[in-house]
This record gives structure tokens, C-alpha cells and sequence, in this order.
């Protein structure tokens, strides 16, 4: 624990640091092209529509027994944190080899590259869910006071993602081909997180393993949660907490430990 | 004297480089039993010291060190065995402009570069006007840097970098800058810190006619250990007296 408070420290030090990393990404990427955030939004959007006919219309996969909400809006509750957690992790992995320049001349908390590249991936996946909310409003999707429950959810996936991504940034610098590994973990990852079927459709004899993987249970909750059929597993909403923290911390030391060498290694 | 800024005490820096820079190599390598790290000394138990206010060169063929020394004292690297302490704020001028991005227009590159050389907010405003003003491009500040030229650029790098005011300035054959006319001030603006008796000056560069006239004591180093730390013409003399053999044999 006390590494963590040390690093939240020294980030809050340079939080004007990180403020400018975030502002030059969303800025980047808002003048590279004329259609800016238009992007952002349609490529979730474009996903959802083709795994919807693929999963819906084809395979049949049902949505929760018990009620009757469309599919597509199914998929879309879990697609959209799977894309932020997904992007996170991939481009957080690449965030320090693309930064060697700066890694190499001059000195600051280097966990200020990895964060301000997840913090990014927030800001697009927050102008990303506006037409979830959109689609809910058109489709008259009861809401209920449960749905609150989505920012303690949000903050153990974040917790998660910034583990994993940590250790993924470090490693990828002293092995470059860690950066395919990973894609590849990534998408076998999707399939064995309940992300286009339901978690009801798995055998009970393989559920365990779904309360280990902690976006299976994060992805799960949002869904309970926001399309009203109750309240989260409280255990495996604990035991993904804990695991995030585990991962958190591990991830953080690694990259402690690789961090003297950074510069070293480009 | 007491005013030590800083020290280096037996400093050896190893580089231990991954020979395989992919996993996909590394993994057989590692089953045949190859070695996987390459070893090479940079510097080799290396100690002094530089004191508050002092102007101080260091010169030495390529790959003697000289640059690993300024990435020591910047913080980047850390010594394999021995010490460094660094008392005060570092601004490395090191190769200009890592921290630009070119879709980003000038001004905000300017705030972008200032918060990576550690300064606040409220500090980069109240240097903007100046920082502008000495890269002489101001007519371009709210274009983007991708549609500057190079001296343009490195115009712009250079003006954020000497306004950071810095407790110790790291400079690195940057002044082969831009045209003559901005050269003659950046060296202006560098004899104006050279007085100032609060900041000190570490200067690398190839140039020996820089370095006799700037600086106040020299680094002479060579295959990874100092020759000399003398006064700028008996270092330069013991440098020009090696050069002169080793271009003979």
C-alpha cells in the first residue's frame, strides 16, 4: 500500500503534467480529422449494429430471461465499458515506447504517461455512452435507483485497468512484441467475458472461473444494474475489488522496478 | 566550499542491453542458453563535485560519457554503483523540442513543454508574452508546429526551455541553433545566467572555442573516466594533445 500513496503523491504534485498529457491527446486527436469526437461515437456504434445481427438476428443469443429489452441495448451497456477497458489497455501498453523521447531527456513520474492516456480513453468513451443514454430515453428503459451503483462499478474497473496497464506499459518496453501478445489476450478476453451473452447462459460448473475474471463480474453488474433487474452480487463485486487492488499494487511494482531502467532500455 | 549543487560519488554507470529486443527472441535465447544482456560501461567510477554558480564544460570524443553524465544529473538514469545527488531544479536543454506535438499549435505546446520542465500553470502565463517574443514567431504562435519549419520549431523549443528559470541549466550542442542572429542571443540570454550566481551551468559540446570562452572549468573525459577538470585552456590543451595522437595512429 504505502508505494501507491507514494505515487499518488508525486502525481499530485505534477497534476498540471497531467492535465497537459490529457488536454494534448483529447486535442490531437480532436484536430487530426474534421469529423473529431464524430469518431468516437460511431465506431462503438458501427460494432454494436454488426454484432447485434450477428448474435441477434443469426445466433439467437437471448438477453436476460426475465425481461425484454432489445438486444442491441443489451449488447451496448457491456460493449461500451469492454471498448474503454479494451482501448485503455491497449494504447496505455504503447504509451511509453511512444514517449521514449521525453523518457530519455526529462524527469518526471512516469505513471503520468499511463495515466493520462487511460484518463483519454474516458473522456471518449463518456462522449461515447451519450447515445446509450439517447437509446434508453427512445426505447423507455425503466431506471431505478440501482443504476447509482455504476460509479463504485466504474471505479473498480478502473483500478483494474490501471494494474494491468501499468505492468503491460513496462513490459512492452523492454519487449516490443508484448504489444501483440496483448491484442491478441484482449480479444480472447472479450469471448470469456459475458459482453454479447448473457452469464446466465454459462454452466454452472464454469462460473467460477467468471467470478476470478473481473470484467466478467464488472461487465455483469453494469448490466444488472442499469437495465433494472436488481441490485449487483455484492461477493463478486467484493472479490473483484480485491483483485483489482492485488493487480493494482503488483502492477505498480513492477513498474517501479523497471522504472530506473526506463531509459536505459530505449 | 559548501554550496555543493552536485556530487558524484564513485559513480560507475553500466548499460546491461537486452540483446533480444523482442519476446519472440528472447525465449529461444534463453533455452539455448545464449547470453541475453550485453554489458558496456559508460562510465567508470567517476567523482566530483560543482558548486552553486559555477559555469562548467565538459568535452571528450563521442561515446566517452558526456551524455550519460547530463542524463545522471537529469534524473533519467541512475547510476549501476556510487551516488549522485542533485540539490535544486534541473531544466535540461537536451536535444529540443521531445516534448512537442505537432497537431498542437504553438502556444499550446508552449504550456505543454512548460509542464513537462515542471512548471505551473500560473508560472508559463506569466513567461508566455516573454517566451513568444524571444522565439520571434509570434505572427505563427496559434498555428500548428506541424506547419513550422525546423528553425522554427527549434526557435520555439529553445525560447520555453531558457525561460524556465532554472536552478541548474543542462545544456547539449543546442546552439547550433536557428540563424546567427539567434544564436548571438541565446548566448546573450546564457552569459545573463552565467552571472546570475544563483544557477549553474553544465555545457557539453564539441565546439572548443564555445567551451574556452563560456565556461570557467572544464571536464575533460575520455574512455569513460576524467582526464582532467582544470581550468578550460589546460583541459582543452590535454584534449587537443590526445586528438592529435590518436589521429596519428
Amino acid at each position: 500500500m504505502l508505494p501507491l500513496i507514494k505515487e499518488i503523491k508525486d502525481v499530485i504534485k505534477w497534476r498540471e503534467l497531467l492535465w497537459q498529457m490529457v488536454g494534448r491527446e483529447v486535442k490531437a486527436r480532436y484536430k487530426q480529422s474534421i469529423l473529431g469526437y464524430f469518431w468516437v461515437i460511431l465506431n462503438p456504434l458501427a460494432q454494436m449494429l454488426v454484432m447485434s445481427f450477428a448474435f441477434s438476428i443469426i445466433l439467437r443469443i437471448p438477453t436476460n430471461a426475465a425481461s425484454n429489452i432489445p438486444y442491441s441495448i443489451f449488447l451496448f451497456v457491456a460493449l461500451l465499458p469492454w471498448n474503454l477497458f479494451a482501448t485503455s489497455l491497449s494504447s496505455a501498453a504503447s504509451s511509453l515506447v511512444n514517449s521514449s523521447s521525453l523518457i530519455t531527456k526529462v524527469y518526471f513520474p512516469r505513471t503520468i504517461l499511463v495515466l493520462s492516456t487511460i484518463i483519454a480513453k474516458i473522456i471518449d468513451f463518456l462522449f461515447a455512452s451519450t447515445i446509450l443514454i439517447v437509446y434508453m430515453f427512445a426505447y423507455h428503459i425503466p431506471i431505478s435507483l440501482n443504476i447509482l451503483w455504476i460509479f463504485p462499478i466504474f471505479f473498480i474497473q478502473q483500478i483494474f485497468t490501471l494494474g494491468l496497464s501499468l505492468f503491460f506499459a513496462a513490459a512492452n518496453l523492454i519487449y516490443r512484441d508484448i504489444q501483440y501478445l496483448l491484442n491478441m489476450i484482449i480479444l480472447l478476453w472479450l469471448y470469456a467475458s459475458p459482453v454479447f451473452y448473457p452469464v446466465d447462459l454459462v454452466p454452472e460448473k464454469f462460473k467460477i472461473i467468471y467470478q476470478l475474471n473481473p470484467m466478467a463480474v464488472i461487465i455483469n453488474a453494469y448490466r444488472q444494474t442499469i437495465l433494472g433487474s436488481g441490485a449487483p452480487n455484492y461477493t463478486s463485486l467484493a472479490i473483484a475489488l480485491v483483485l483489482s487492488l492485488v493487480v493494482l499494487l503488483l502492477g505498480l511494482s513492477y513498474f517501479k522496478s523497471r522504472e530506473k531502467i526506463f531509459a536505459d532500455n530505449i | 566550499m559548501e554550496n555543493t549543487v552536485i556530487k558524484f560519488e564513485n559513480v560507475t554507470k553500466k548499460f546491461s542491453l537486452q540483446s533480444q529486443k523482442t519476446f519472440k527472441e528472447f525465449i529461444p535465447a534463453l533455452l539455448r542458453g545464449e547470453e541475453t544482456t550485453k554489458g558496456f560501461t559508460a562510465l567508470d567510477n567517476l567523482s566530483f563535485e560543482i558548486h552553486k554558480g559555477e559555469v562548467v564544460g565538459i568535452i571528450g570524443p563521442n561515446g566517452s560519457g558526456k551524455s550519460t553524465i547530463l542524463k545522471l544529473i537529469a534524473g533519467v538514469m541512475s547510476p549501476s554503483i556510487g551516488k549522485v545527488s542533485v540539490h535544486g531544479q534541473v531544466s535540461p536543454l537536451i536535444e529540443l523540442g521531445a516534448g512537442m506535438h505537432p497537431e498542437l499549435t504553438g502556444r499550446e505546446n508552449i504550456y505543454l513543454n512548460g509542464a513537462i520542465l515542471g512548471l505551473k500553470r500560473k508560472e508559463i502565463e506569466k513567461n508566455l508574452q516573454n517566451i513568444i517574443d524571444f522565439s520571434e514567431i509570434s505572427e505563427f504562435i496559434d498555428q500548428p508546429v506541424k506547419h513550422y519549419s525546423s528553425g522554427m520549431y527549434m526557435r520555439l523549443a529553445f525560447s520555453i526551455a531558457i525561460h524556465v528559470h532554472p536552478e541548474i541549466l543542462l545544456v547539449d550542442e543546442i546552439l547550433a541553433v536557428g540563424d546567427t542572429n539567434f544564436q548571438a542571443k541565446c548566448f546573450k540570454k546564457m552569459n545573463e545566467y552565467k552571472k546570475d550566481n544563483n544557477i549553474t551551468i553544465i555545457f557539453v559540446s564539441h565546439n572548443l572555442k564555445q567551451v574556452a570562452t563560456f565556461c570557467e572549468r572544464v571536464i575533460y573525459l575520455n574512455h569513460h573516466q576524467i582526464f582532467a577538470d582544470e581550468i578550460p585552456k589546460k583541459s582543452i590543451l590535454l584534449y587537443t594533445i590526445d586528438e592529435k595522437q590518436t589521429n596519428k595512429t
